[in-house]
């Protein structure tokens, strides 16, 4: 079953085309990687994909839904973690958690906030404010949140970016635990983070959609070595 | 629990667990109240039953200043972002905001009241119906923070906060009659509702309105509806720029 679908979806900030007419199919349970460099437009897309913005031009379809007409039917199901930890800096995480809870409207919170500090292991700092936290726990914290609504569709936008390699491998660990569970769209500046968890990979450049496909698909297709040279070989096409 | 509500609760929590916010907000126009009745100074302004209402709305000066504060934080921080994602509307959030700063201007009229009725103030159903009218005179306060969170940054606030601080103590007739300086500064005076703020407070609390112009009325509702409303428009153009 198809969970996003995308036709000609396109943003223009005054003349410049941010995005340009992507059409992307994302199957349930799938974890897609969005990868481009800087000024690609993945954070744009994102950002379309879960109503933060609204498409210039073009269609998004969500769950069966049509996001021109069921935007907050929509949201209900979808969640995010955003590319700077989005948490609440003077709550304590416990806090942080039914806050986001009441924000979603859960019916059984007690239950699911305690799900979620077992699966994410944050008993040790339940009851410590947010902004006293280190960058690995409150990136670690901020997917926790993000989880509270046991989201259809979950963006990770660049999940460790700015973590150490240890807190990195850790977020690893948990975002492979939800594959399959919940259709996961990732992205990221890490061609070793795509390449390890993602089942399919799309590459942007310059606002448009340039290729897509598993990584070995990928490097197959431009006869590189590796991902990284697939990567920079298909980013750089046409420059 | 209405989503509304659960943001209001969150925002209350970040201004309470807030030092700075608490010293501004409260200990600091509680200290100035107490100060200036340990002088016997020969004017008006300065009696118990003018100075408290002052205070009051010295004391909404810095609640603008911390709500445009919060404003901003959560607005250049990704905290609006995940919101903005989830299935509140512009109207939780607006609302949110201004009901989370409510039982802070509670606190601050209780506080400041109990203060003066301490000092001498004659204890009467006046004070109570001042603190109501207050808490209504408040929503311009935190709009306006909201309105001034939503155009600047979290360093911008500070600038724009102490403005409001100054017009406050200068414009509002808190610390000098108006016409002692006369001239423009007089029509600036008129023209700013600040004065009309303090003309109703005042007025509520000595339960006479002999002070209070028609014009003070009209002033005080174009700014309270102006401010509202831009301050509802702002926050929505600003949720939506700032995730471009």
């Amino acid at each position: 079953m198809v969970a996003i679908v995308t036709r000609k979806l396109t943003k223009k900030f005054k003349d410049k085309v941010a995005v340009n007419e992507i059409d992307l199919k994302i199957k349930q349970g799938e974890l897609f990687a969005l990868l481009g460099v800087n000024g690609a437009g993945k954070t744009t897309t994102i950002k379309m994909l879960s109503g933060l913005i609204l498409p210039t031009s073009g269609d998004i379809v969500i769950d069966n839904m049509n996001m021109k007409k069921d935007i907050f039917k929509i949201k209900e199901i979808l969640n995010i973690s955003p590319q700077e930890t989005a948490i609440a800096p003077n709550l304590t995480v416990k806090e942080n958690l039914e806050f986001m809870a009441g924000v979603y409207r859960i019916k059984d919170k007690g239950n699911k906030i305690n799900e979620l500090i077992k699966q994410f292991k944050l008993d040790e700092i339940l009851t410590k404010r947010a902004k006293t936290l280190s960058g690995g726990w409150q990136r670690k914290v901020s997917i926790a949140i993000s989880l509270i609504n046991d989201p259809k569709i979950l963006f990770l936008d660049e999940p460790t970016l700015g973590l150490d390699v240890i807190a990195r491998k850790e977020l690893w660990k948990i975002i492979e635990g939800l594959k399959g569970k919940i259709t996961i769209i990732l992205t990221t500046h890490y061609m070793e983070e795509a390449e390890s968890l993602s089942d399919r990979i799309g590459i942007m450049a310059n606002g448009n959609l340039v290729d897509i496909g598993t990584s070995k698909e990928l490097i197959r297709k431009t006869k590189t070595k590796n991902f990284e040279d697939a990567f920079v070989s298909i980013a750089t096409r046409g420059e | 629990m209405t989503r509304m509500i659960n943001f209001a609760k969150r925002n209350f929590k970040e201004l309470i667990r807030d030092p700075l916010s608490l010293v501004f907000e409260i200990a600091l126009p509680l200290f100035l109240l107490f100060l200036f009745q340990q002088f016997d100074i020969p004017a008006d302004n300065y009696k118990l039953e003018n100075f408290t209402p002052s205070i009051i709305l010295f004391g909404f000066s810095f609640i603008t200043l911390f709500a445009a504060t919060l404003v901003a934080k959560d607005r250049t921080s990704s905290f609006l972002i995940r919101l903005g994602a989830s299935p509140m509307k512009s109207s939780d959030y607006i609302l949110g905001y201004i009901l989370s700063l409510l039982p802070m201007v509670l606190i601050q009229n209780v506080l400041f009241f109990l203060v003066a009725v301490i000092m001498g103030l004659e204890f009467s159903i006046s004070i109570i119906l001042t603190i109501l009218v207050s808490m209504v005179i408040s929503i311009f306060f935190i709009s306006l923070g909201i309105l001034i969170g939503s155009l600047v940054s979290e360093k911008g606030t500070g600038g724009l906060g102490s403005i409001v601080v100054q017009l406050v103590c200068f414009t509002s007739g808190m610390y000098f009659p108006k016409d002692s300086i006369g001239g423009v500064f007089e029509i600036i005076c008129e023209i700013l509702p600040f004065e009309a703020c303090l003309n109703i407070t005042q007025g509520t609390l000595h339960n006479d309105f002999s002070n209070l112009t028609p014009a003070d009325i009209v002033v005080f509702l174009i700014y309270f509806i102006a401010i509202l409303l831009l301050s509802i428009i702002f926050f929505k153009k600003r949720m939506i720029s700032d995730n471009k």
